[in-house]
């Protein structure tokens, strides 16, 4: 079935050869994309937050490289990824997915994403469960839960203390203040704009799927769902609504942690990947 | 030369304390702090002065679509419309405009548009809009789509008004299989079209190519009106034809009184409650509605908007707004219409708290005293030589 499928790369524009985090561009139907890529092992790939942490071979993706062949794509209308313009809803970006994996020759995949980029795995695993081997999903929006309403994230933006607070667990901490930095550069406001506004596009007039709820039987992998215990963006209960819905996952809580474990708790972060799909 | 009146509808009667409770006059202010029963006599009290400005001979007055703030108390500015059209016999209605992407199916724009011209008999001004960022929050209408909605439905309206219908519609955002509004508007091939803008390029070139008008939104500094202008003009050129002053409409408040003095001790205080608390957050920039290099030149432009402003020298050095005696008033705006270029001076009268005694004298003295000395010398004395001694 993989090789039909290897066949269908219709277009792998750039041959991957470069190890260790290199960005490439390749053409995905269209929409120019960026992905960095390293290490040896099983297909491993990343899919980012809204943070848009794929621009840099972060030390994380060098730790899962000893394991395994790492893809860090950025997703269309982030960082130099073009496409914007041909993506209009959650299951556009399922769909940029399944042709850059078949633009890349890659059959079966470990899939995991943190934030928007976990929301963007889910869709994809509920439409192509053959191709995904092992799924994690972290701080990942996509369902709703009554009780705990996602906060308005694009209310809060402008504020960079609020916003420190949204996404880390101790907003003061050297990660907090790295990755909200209080002196941006024009460079990385415009970066961010670009960013909230593909996140809004998304997710602005409802900030989830209604269908994913009941497409989630349909993943056939096994599922972590990783969370930071004090997540105040997308908090714990969503893991749990993950949980109830998925045939076979485990939910994870990493304590004094919020909703970006890979920055804030990096250590916990990647070892309870790692070890889930090993 | 032109001059209209134009009214935003604010609610005067936010506590004293708002500033320090509150973080907004937008979206999520609580809507507790409106008193229907106040509310009434306001609205009647606003429309017998809009109608009032008619009387006095204004060109024309306008209306303009908010919602869910304190700022603006016309969610429907076509129900103010229509009332006007009652109230008034002779002045253009302008509707400034009608927020196209909050509507869907916008036909409704183009449905009552029309209703409005007919019952007007012919007087309504059609001014079509994108909205402000606060509007794409209180509707939730996703403001990354704001501009392709816009340019689908401004033309889906226009090609309404032109084509026989029923036609069928097929663009990204709307498809329509009858698109065939009854009734069809009476002012031929439609009536005006008004662009509200607040500087970007994209609605300056977008205005210039299709030969509507641009009325640049007040609250900014003049040299960002006259870089406006010149940029708008600029744009008519490469469009191939040199733009009208009736194109340009510059939107300034005026107040009027017997000395320069007297009008500012009566004008400020209402003005500051204006600029203190209507203002706030009025700038809510929800994320992918400008490109982001817009975004950022509004960011850094921050500096030139009225909220910014504390001090009454530098609320007169920008011309955010024009206050003296007949005689000041007068030369201020025969000098800045000239400097700018404009056709079309929109001047909204009655500002903040500002009552209705002080707003009608005011407007009292603008149109009696103020505009026959500042409209086009020319046009008077074709008008003069056309008109019967009596």
């Amino acid at each position: 079935m993989f090789e039909t499928l290897k066949k269908l790369k219709y277009g792998a524009r750039v041959l991957l050869s470069r190890k260790g985090g290199d960005a490439e561009t390749i053409d995905v139907r269209g929409r120019s994309t960026v992905i960095m890529h390293g290490g040896d092992g099983p297909a491993f790939v990343y899919l980012h937050s809204t943070l848009g942490e794929a621009f840099r071979w972060f030390p994380f993706y060098q730790t899962w490289s000893k394991q395994f062949t790492v893809y860090v794509p950025t997703h269309p209308g982030f960082g130099k990824s073009g496409g914007f313009d041909q993506i209009d809803t959650i299951e556009d970006m399922a769909f940029h997915y399944v042709e850059l994996f078949d633009a890349l020759g890659l059959g079966e995949i470990i899939l995991g994403g943190v934030s928007l980029g976990g929301w963007i795995a889910a869709e994809f695993a509920v439409r192509w469960p053959e191709r995904v081997k092992k799924l994690w999903l972290s701080a990942a929006p996509g369902l709703w839960v009554d009780d705990e309403p996602l906060p308005d994230l694009f209310r809060e933006m402008t504020d960079r203390d609020k916003v420190r607070k949204r996404l880390f667990h101790d907003p003061n901490g050297y990660m907090a203040k790295l990755v909200i930095a209080d002196d941006a550069n024009e460079e990385q406001m415009l970066s961010a704009y670009q960013s909230m506004a593909v996140l809004a596009r998304l997710m602005w007039e409802r900030p989830y799927d209604p269908k994913l709820a009941e497409r989630l039987h349909r993943v056939q992998c096994p599922t972590l769902l990783l969370w930071g215990a004090h997540d105040r963006l997308v908090p714990p209960a969503y893991g749990e609504a993950y949980r109830k819905y998925l045939p076979q996952a485990e939910l994870k809580l990493i304590p004094d942690c919020g909703h970006m474990a890979m920055f804030e708790k990096e250590a916990e972060f990647v070892d309870a990947v790692t070890r889930f799909c090993r | 030369m032109q001059y209209y009146f134009f009214h935003l509808m604010s609610w005067p009667y936010l506590p004293p304390d708002f500033d320090s409770v509150y973080d907004s006059a937008w979206v999520w202010l609580p809507n507790s702090l409106y008193d229907p029963i106040k509310g009434a006599d306001l609205y009647n009290d606003y429309i017998d002065t809009l109608a009032y400005a008619d009387e006095l001979g204004f060109d024309g007055v306008c209306v303009n679509e908010h919602h869910q703030n304190a700022y603006g108390l016309m969610p429907s500015p076509n129900l103010i419309a229509a009332a006007l059209t009652q109230r008034t016999k002779r002045c253009k209605l302008v509707v400034i405009g009608n927020a196209l992407p909050l509507y869907n199916p916008p036909l409704r724009v183009a449905e009552e548009f029309a209703m409005l011209d007919v019952m007007s008999r012919g007087r309504l001004v059609a001014g079509m809009v994108i909205g402000g960022g606060p509007e794409y929050y209180t509707y939730q209408i996703n403001p990354t789509h704001a501009r392709e909605r816009f340019r689908e439905a401004l033309d889906l309206i226009v090609k309404a008004w032109t084509t026989p219908g029923p036609f069928l519609w097929n663009s990204k955002h709307y498809f329509f299989r009858y698109v065939n509004p009854w009734p069809r508007p009476l002012q031929q091939p439609h009536p005006p079209i008004w662009i509200p803008g607040a500087g970007s390029l994209e609605t300056i070139e977008f205005v210039a190519q299709r030969r509507y008008s641009y009325m640049g939104i007040p609250y900014f500094h003049i040299n960002v009106f006259q870089r406006v202008f010149d940029l708008f003009r600029e744009a008519c050129e490469k469009a191939g034809y040199t733009a009208a002053p009736e194109q340009m409409g510059w939107g300034v408040p005026i107040y009027v009184a017997e000395t320069d003095a007297q009008a500012r001790k009566e004008f400020e205080p209402h003005f500051r409650y204006f600029i203190k608390n209507l203002l706030k957050n009025i700038m809510l920039a929800p994320p992918g509605y400008t490109s982001a290099r817009s975004a950022l030149a509004i960011m850094k432009n921050r500096g030139t908007f009225l909220a910014e402003k504390e001090s009454w020298d530098d609320i007169e050095e920008g011309v955010y707004a024009i206050v003296g005696s007949p005689e000041t008033v007068r030369q201020k705006i025969d000098y800045y219409r000239k400097k700018l270029g404009v056709g079309v001076v929109l001047t909204g009268c009655q500002t903040g708290t500002l009552t209705h005694e002080l707003a009608r004298k005011s407007m009292e003295l603008l149109a009696r005293e103020v505009l026959p000395h500042v409209r086009d010398v020319e046009k008077t004395e074709v008008r003069r030589a056309g008109t019967p001694v009596a």
